[in-house]
């Protein structure tokens, strides 16, 4: 049965899929939100540190500088055309933000506060406190309310609707009142978000499951730079929990077990505030070399003084004291790599359309690409807001053109029997430990440094998995909140995407942004790789293929900081 | 580095117990089920649930997410208080022997075991037209010019997650299911201080409603139980000093706010009986005559001629000047209560540090 047809339909509410509700909706077109969460309770809220755009208020800034900087920092592997497009729309966004009632901090004069993050040529970072990400899906949130759109709450989707060669719609089954739900689009776009629960240690919420991508995955369309996991420098052990950028970017120091700020021997300019992938392998290096602490560096705040970590790391503080049992005022904080971002993901044009006609992606779920092999901190929250608003807008125009929209009773019906087929069975078994091992498995053969045998190996554990994986058992059968039979699926969601990730590490023999390979391949090898690694699944398995970086103002150069 | 309440990370395991309220909805049955768990010393209740659900009961259900205290997924009750629960740290709770009860959140219809019907919960924040009215159709070329001090006052009501704790606990709500609740006066509050807002003198009247902010009883669980520092309370009170300073007082609940005042200022302290009729108009007070008539018999009410006057009426009649003066009749004369950060800090959640300095 068909619930109800829309002209676009928005997979995610986080901060990429509720702007470009609020864009589609402006455009005339009829716009609903599906979320397995919430939208609120989207990670996008779970950002901290800030919103990178040009604004100038800070020190002199130029939307042209931003984009070096995000090319530089993404090690040459961000298609410049649309890095360009983000760094010049960026700062009208951040104003439009700022009209809808975003609460940001505040300079001396009253204009927006910008700080310092890593790797950018100014202090370009805009903030609210320690707590954007919070700050701007709530403001998105209230403007979707204002503007009455629908939004389909706690459904899970689980299936695009392929008819004709277009996208024309989405299966999904209700949490709250269980079933499937077939629910009609002439566009559906995606903002799932990232997959990090693909480690063991990780950033990222538990809804991180990557499910949009893997939807895409699963109808066709290719992954675009599937082995550019980011690990973040400052994660909480042993939870993972994120402490921002922002500590650093007041000032913050690193320190090993001698007290030393390391970071003088990998980054002796930029010291704290170098690109993120090049602080976690300094930070992994010294941990590895037995300068580490139970398997930490410290993040030293105390020389901020109480005042600033009150006012402008709060969040931070209150995170350290519960997680870790720390009060930064007074004492350092035990940190790590965890997994945080995926720079990889849907390949999309720079209006956020995938090969599939009807079918878009926007923010983390997408690779436009942005951030190549490494993305800075603060371009994230940008990018879900300046491609939200260019997907939504791209989607509304090309529904209203006069599209139908179909779902074919045997897409149901094949939807249906998969489910039965998976719920009916009572022997074998649940899903945790095959999760478990997914996570552990990947952070210690695909994490901040790889080898080849080590990615050899992961592979034959992921295609292990995946045999297990087979014949999982779902143990609640009810259709009330039946969030065991969602996370058994978003497990499978998880396995294929590891299983396209792993071939791409393979095939990318160089060393380029959060893809390291110190072992045999310890340099940039832009005569070979200076390409994107596109990966689809045909014939059962992953296929690897390369697709040009798009070039405009910048040649390559040599990556230091 | 670590204090006795948060041990090195994974260095120890610990015994958990818990018991869950159940509740199936499709049958309506309800059970209080228990369950031990052998667990790392550092988890919280959301990671106890986890382990649960995985190695005991798939069934068992609950709402999560971020699993750091901001996507608001996961309040719950724990022996009749809410909390996150992936803010509450198991290991003095599981060390003491205490086996807590854990239950969905209070003031919402259950779904399912701890997931509860938020909807009303949404439409009560809906009513109260949540989003920025600038006054404008077109926004400026570049950003509103705003100081942070101007800012500041709307920074705890800013930290809202929605989690609803402060809804599961509200006493009115209780009582009266229509009454708006903390959580979204607290969100009225967030536009009303916003000085970029251009409506706040229409929500006011709004927010002054029947059901509204004067219908709170000030017992102060909202305050108490809110897992961000929102303070709720706080953001009600703000509202209720900003509608009397806008001389909005169609509620009884301000003609009572203001007859303290006006009481305080004439004669220094405060007439009880004439709180009545000032309060709920002379109709009112002419059917409550028996009780009236009740306390003179009982000497509760004073000769009403000559007035009594305090002594140092001129003390009251000070204080309030002095209101005036620093134009401290509206949200800013509010007192708050702990500032949020001071509220982390002296949190004696299990975990988390406490520390010397809190006159700081």
């Amino acid at each position: 049965m068909v619930e109800a047809k829309h002209d676009v339909l928005i997979v995610g509410a986080g901060c990429a899929g509720m702007r470009a509700a609020i864009e589609a909706h402006d455009a005339g077109a009829d716009v609903a939100l599906l979320s397995k969460i919430h939208p609120v309770r989207s990670h996008s809220g779970a950002a901290e540190g800030g919103i990178n755009a040009a604004l100038g208020n800070a020190s002199e800034d130029s939307p042209a500088e931003h984009a070096y900087d995000t090319v530089k920092g993404s090690d040459y592997l961000g298609d410049q055309d649309a890095i360009e497009i983000l760094c010049n729309e960026a700062p009208g966004d951040v104003y439009q933000l700022e009209h809808w009632g975003a609460v940001f901090s505040r300079t001396d004069d009253g204009r927006i506060a910008q700080r310092p993050f890593g790797a950018a040529g100014a202090p370009r970072t805009a903030y609210a406190a320690d707590i954007t990400g919070h700050v701007l899906v709530h403001v998105l949130y209230e403007q979707v309310m204002k503007r009455e759109i629908p939004t389909y709450e706690e459904f899970f989707a689980w299936k695009l609707v392929m008819n004709d060669d277009r996208c024309q719609g989405v299966i999904a089954w209700d949490l709250l009142n269980g079933g499937l739900k077939s629910i009609g689009a002439k566009t559906v776009i995606l903002t799932t978000g990232g997959a990090g629960r693909l480690y063991v240690g990780t950033t990222n919420a538990y809804a991180c499951t990557g499910d949009g991508m893997a939807l895409a995955l699963r109808v066709g369309v290719p992954l675009k730079d599937m082995e550019m996991m980011q690990f973040h420098p400052t994660t909480l052990s042993p939870t993972g929990v994120l402490i921002t950028e922002g500590t650093r970017g007041e000032g913050a120091y690193l320190l090993n077990s001698e007290g030393e700020r390391f970071l003088k021997r990998y980054a002796p300019n930029a010291m704290e505030l170098a690109s993120r992938d090049v602080i976690s392998r300094a930070e992994q290096t010294e941990i590895d070399e037995g300068r580490g602490i139970n398997g930490n560096v410290i993040l030293d705040l105390r020389h901020l003084g109480a005042e600033k970590i009150l006012e402008r790391l709060h969040g931070t503080r209150e995170l350290s004291m519960t997680f870790a049992g720390v009060d930064p005022i007074y004492e350092p904080i035990p940190v790590r790599p965890g997994a945080h971002y995926h720079m990889g993901g849907v390949d999309t044009d720079v209006w956020g359309l995938t090969e599939v006609e009807g079918l878009y992606a926007a923010g983390e779920c997408a690779c436009v690409s942005v951030h190549g092999a490494n993305r800075l901190g603060g371009n994230a929250l940008m990018e879900t807001i300046t491609y939200g608003k260019r997907v939504g807008r791209h989607a509304a125009d090309w529904a209203l053109s006069n599209t139908t929209v179909e779902v074919p009773p045997s897409v149901e019906a094949d939807a249906e029997r998969e489910l039965k087929e998976l719920l009916d069975r009572r022997e074998g078994e649940r899903p945790w430990s095959i999760r478990d091992e997914l996570a552990e498995s990947m952070h210690e053969n695909f994490g901040v440094f790889r080898r080849e045998e080590q990615m050899r190996k992961q592979g034959e554990i992921v295609t292990g998995l995946r045999e297990r994986y087979e014949s999982v058992v779902v143990e609640d059968k009810g259709n009330v909140f039946n969030n065991d039979l969602t996370q058994a699926l978003e497990l499978g969601f998880l396995l294929d995407l590891a299983a396209c990730m792993v071939p791409c590490g393979i095939e990318r023999k160089e060393s380029r942004g959060a893809h390291a390979r110190p072992y045999d391949y310890p340099d940039r090898d832009d005569e070979h790789y200076l390409k994107h690694t596109l990966v689809s699944w045909a014939d059962g398995e992953p296929r690897v293929d390369w697709k040009p970086v798009t070039m405009t103002n910048w040649k390559p150069q040599e990556r230091t900081y | 580095m670590h204090s006795e309440l948060a041990p090195a990370p994974g260095s120890t395991t610990i015994d958990v117990a818990l018991k869950i309220w159940r509740y199936d909805a499709e049958t309506g049955e309800k059970e209080l089920k228990r369950y031990e768990v052998e667990a790392p010393d550092w988890v919280t209740l959301l990671d106890v649930l986890d382990i649960i659900k995985d190695k005991h009961d798939g069934t068992l259900a609950y709402r999560k997410s971020c699993r750091m205290m901001i996507c608001g997924s996961c309040g719950m009750r724990m022996d009749g208080a809410a909390v996150l629960a992936c803010k509450t740290r198991m290991y003095d709770i599981a060390k003491s022997g205490h086996v807590p009860v854990i239950s969905s959140m209070g003031n919402m219809p259950v779904i399912k075991d701890l997931v509860v019907d938020m909807d009303p919960f949404w439409g009560k924040i809906r009513r109260m037209k949540p989003w920025l009215d600038p006054g404008y159709e077109e926004p400026l070329e570049k950003e509103r010019i705003v100081s942070q001090q101007q800012m500041n006052v709307i920074h705890k009501e800013a930290l809202c997650i929605m989690c609803g704790c402060c809804v599961s606990e509200c006493n009115s709500m209780e009582s009266d299911p229509d009454f708006f609740g903390p959580a979204a006066l607290a969100k009225g509050m967030r536009f009303v201080g916003d000085v970029r807002d251009q409506a706040d003198v229409a929500r006011l009247n709004d927010y002054n409603d029947e059901h509204g902010i004067w219908d709170c009883t000030r017992c102060y669980f909202c305050n108490e139980r809110c897992p961000k520092g929102v303070d709720p309370r706080d953001a009600i009170a703000k509202l209720g000093a900003e509608s009397i300073k806008e001389g909005i007082d169609h509620d009884m609940g301000a003609k009572h706010a203001q007859w303290f005042v006006t009481s305080a200022k004439t004669t220094g302290w405060l007439r009880e009986t004439e709180l009545v009729p000032k309060t709920q108009g002379v109709v009112e007070a002419i059917k409550q005559t028996r009780f009236a008539l009740s306390l003179v018999k009982h000497g509760k009410v004073p000769p009403p001629f000559p007035p009594h006057v305090a002594d140092r009426v001129g003390e009251a009649r000070k204080l309030y000047h002095l209101v005036k003066e620093q134009g401290r009749d509206g949200a800013l004369g509010i007192v708050q209560g702990e500032h949020a950060l001071g509220r982390i800090e002296f949190s004696e959640q299990a975990g988390v540090k406490t520390t010397e300095t809190e006159t700081t």
